[in-house]
């Protein structure tokens, strides 16, 4: 699960560098994507192409990792065979799909190391929704729907976009994620049609979770050079507000017909327009947050820092000093 | 079936149902935080195996009169669960984890292919159809004991720290119930010592292949009471974790 | 560290840890790369790859990592190191085109009787994959026998070059591709019975019409 928010683009004001690039291979590549062909590991690329990737399928792989902790907090306390199964099977995924991104990103040359280091250092960012808390087990509930449904329309999108080994591991991921999306609104429903006790407890989840989940594709995309370069590079696939936009569209009613609510009084669909319109989010919270003075922040990095240090003499014990890095092939 | 059997093989499917139940919410702590990222995803699996084995063994007390799986796994307490003491103890770091899994799921996939021989033919059935992945399960932990267990001294050191701690738990897996004879007479189960012979001869040809030593099990005091329902300190707060959303509601749906 | 996740709290963290080092190379061990066969008869397919400290350990993560929510029935895995790999072409074309013909071996006449002379010149096997088109995954399309890896290419010109599109290829030294067994065919057997994992498991919208007819029906207050 993914979300773009604001920290996959570079700084707006970034150079372009695309003037130092060699204009013949520069004019190949982009007929390439014109042409609707992927670029794969060894193609010659820009160095923004290489550079704009590496951030955002690495933010994308520190997401899963991450990500799989708040719903990881009700992975021993799931309620019955069923769901305690389904509920580890899914932060597996989790875990499995930041193998899969980490591994995308290595082909453009940063190691799983150099990563996980910056991720661990705060060098690096994650989606700011995982940095809020599942108080209660219908928290992880609205997690495995919600979030997970904003994450495939953005992965949805991505997957078509042109990096060879990004595509690949997006179709997997998609594939596995279809999966999420049932079991949460499976679950969210069971409470939301169950005893005045569960109703209860998931409608509490969801005010807690709306603020976040409406930041979660980040603020509206300032366009800029570099918005434009990405997207003719299909390396940026859909705005912000497009992906907000057809998650309100897809979800808000299967939330409303099981007699949810949501806590935002300016929530509706203007029929005139076909546009969503809601109360801005709170952007300045939402900086605040991302930049680390949110209610779980440290301890999610914490948390990943133990798992690393605790697991160091494995790998210790395991390193061949013949052992030689070798970028994966795709 | 008469009373006395069916008895005697609900005691036997209640000891292999609270030992995978238990054993696979253990490793389940470790989802998110394993040593490398595709190790979590292989222990993860093993974990919901040993959850799916569980059910399916609760499934089969159903059919003879017991309440269904839910009930069964998240409304009793520790008094009247039957695992083995080895299962309940806390995870501890992952050296205790990988020995626990590698003496456990040694045994496991033994009793298995015994038990597919089973008089009772639905629990030979089982046993018969979860082999493949217990096979996995002692292809994974044998890999993992024979690399760790001759790589750096560090890590040898650890390991055999906790198969020393490990190993009078282990023993507590064999231990017998007084329907021991009643299913060795029907054809039910071979019983717990061909077992445990079994077992020792396949952990100690693993062992020899590293730097670790088996402590001498002549000397050893196995550590019984967990099939009759005398457990450490640790099962009741992890049966309370495990049921404490269940129990919010034990009629609901979840 | 007292959390809400009752692991997090039993691994007593402290609430100020003090920042990591960063990780050696290699901390995260070497790269394989990881094949897939779906069914029973059909080519291994490229899946993608996994770090471990060994090939037995590669296999043990790759089985996992790829094969546990999709129908599987055998795995190989490949250091990467031993992958050679063909420049790739666009899509559409063939890469073979662009390599420099095979040279002929001894006299042979009919194309068969030459495919058979390169295929006993060398004295290795090697396992050639295809990719079709950029995206994709490569394919196994099967194996040549031959000195080295940049000789296995140009007998699998020779052998496969008719195939087209043809991206890019891949050559491995056989002996370096480490295969599941076919006894253990029965690790995968239960796969596709773990319902829990399954979106088509989930069937809410039952739930959903049901609740909708009760709201009807319920009196107005």
């Amino acid at each position: 699960m993914y979300g773009s928010a604001s920290t996959d683009h570079l700084p707006t004001n970034a150079p372009t560098g695309l003037e130092n690039e060699d204009p013949i291979l520069l004019a190949e590549f982009e007929a390439r994507i014109a042409r609707g062909e992927k670029i794969e590991p060894n193609d010659w690329m820009p160095a923004l192409y290489r550079k704009q990737l590496i951030r955002m399928i690495e933010q994308h792989a520190h997401s899963e990792i991450i990500g799989s902790l708040p719903e990881g907090t009700w992975i021993t306390r799931a309620p019955g065979f069923r769901r305690k199964m389904a509920q580890m099977a899914k932060v597996q995924d989790e875990v499995g799909h930041a193998q899969l991104l980490y591994s995308a990103a290595e082909t453009l040359g940063k190691t799983r190391e150099q990563m996980l280091s910056d991720l661990i250092n705060g060098k690096s960012k994650y989606s700011n929704v995982f940095n809020y808390p599942a108080y209660t087990w219908a928290d992880s509930n609205v997690i495995s729907w919600l979030i997970d449904a904003g994450a495939i329309v953005n992965q949805m999108a991505n997957a078509k976009g042109s990096y060879g080994p990004y595509c690949r591991a997006l179709d997997r991921i998609c594939a596995e994620e279809a999966f999420h999306l049932k079991y949460g609104h499976d679950a969210v429903v069971h409470l939301a049609t169950g005893t005045p006790t569960q109703r209860r407890m998931i409608q509490e989840a969801l005010n807690r979770w709306w603020a976040p989940i409406m930041t979660f594709f980040g603020p509206s995309d300032k366009m800029s050079v570099h918005t434009e370069i990405l997207m003719r590079w299909k390396v940026k696939m859909a705005s912000n507000d497009h992906c907000r936009q057809q998650f309100l569209d897809m979800y808000v009613p299967k939330i409303w017909e099981v007699g949810l609510t949501l806590p935002d009084p300016n929530l509706r669909k203007n029929e005139e327009t076909g546009q969503w319109e809601f109360t801005e989010p709170d952007w300045e919270d939402f900086k605040r947050v991302i930049n680390g003075d949110g209610p779980c922040n440290a301890e999610r990095l914490a948390v990943r820092r133990a798992a690393e240090e605790n697991g160091a003499w494995v790998r210790r014990a395991l390193l061949s000093p013949k052992a030689q890095y070798v970028r994966p092939l795709a | 079936m008469s009373a006395a059997n069916s008895d005697a093989l609900k005691d036997l499917l209640y000891r292999l149902a609270d030992d995978q139940l238990i054993l696979g919410h253990r490793n389940s702590e470790w989802n998110g935080l394993g040593p490398i990222l595709e190790e979590d995803i292989a222990f993860s699996s093993m974990a919901q195996d040993k959850l799916g084995h569980s059910l399916q063994l609760y499934l089969l007390l159903q059919g003879l009169g017991e309440a269904e799986p839910d009930t069964v796994a998240f409304t009793r307490n520790a008094p009247q669960f039957h695992c083995a003491q080895l299962v309940e103890l806390p995870i501890g770091e992952y050296d205790f984890s990988l020995i626990r899994h590698f003496l456990f799921d040694t045994a496991e996939l033994l009793r298995f292919e015994l038990l597919s021989q089973s008089s009772y033919e639905p629990l030979a059935q089982v046993a018969r159809k979860l082999k493949g992945e217990l096979k996995y399960h002692v292809l994974h932990a044998n890999t993992w004991i024979k690399q760790l267990g001759s790589s750096t001294e560090e890590a040898i050191d650890r390991l055999q720290g906790s198969l020393n701690f490990a190993m009078p738990y282990a023993l507590g897996l064999f231990e017998k119930t007084g329907y021991e004879e009643a299913l060795i007479a029907e054809g039910i189960f071979v019983g717990e010592d061909e077992l445990k012979a079994g077992w020792i001869e396949k952990i100690t040809v693993i062992l020899a292949q590293t730097s670790l030593e088996l402590p001498d099990l002549t000397t050893l005091t196995p550590v019984y009471g967990g099939r009759a329902g005398q457990h450490t300190e640790h099962l009741q707060p992890l049966l309370d974790e495990m049921a404490e959303v269940f129990r919010v509601d034990p009629t609901a749906e979840w | 560290m007292n959390s809400l996740d009752p692991r997090i709290t039993r691994l007593g963290l402290p609430d100020a840890p003090p920042p990591p080092p960063d990780k050696l190379a290699l901390d995260q061990f070497e790269t394989y790369e990881a094949f897939h066969q779906k069914k029973e008869g059909t080519a291994y397919a490229y899946v993608g790859p996994v770090h471990a400290p060994s090939a037995d350990v590669a296999f043990l993560f790759a089985k996992e990592q790829y094969s546990r929510r999709f129908a599987c029935t055998g795995m190989w895995v490949v250091p990467t190191t031993s992958v050679h790999l063909s420049p790739y072409a666009d899509d559409n074309a063939s890469v073979y085109d662009e390599l420099p013909a095979a040279e002929q071996t001894g006299n042979a006449s009919t194309a068969e009787q030459q495919e058979e002379a390169l295929y006993t010149a060398g004295d290795e096997d090697y396992d050639i994959f295809h990719l079709k088109k950029r995206g994709k995954a490569h394919v196994h399309v099967g194996r040549v026998r031959a000195t080295s890896p940049a000789a296995a290419l140009q007998v699998a010109k020779a052998v496969f070059g008719d195939q087209r599109p043809v991206v890019n290829v891949w050559v491995v030294r056989s002996a370096d591709v480490l295969r599941s067994d076919d006894e253990d065919r029965d690790i995968w057997l239960t796969t596709p019975e773990k319902k829990y994992r399954d979106a088509m498991a989930y069937r809410v919208q039952d739930k959903i019409e049901r609740f909708k007819q009760e709201q009807k029906n319920a009196p107005q207050v």
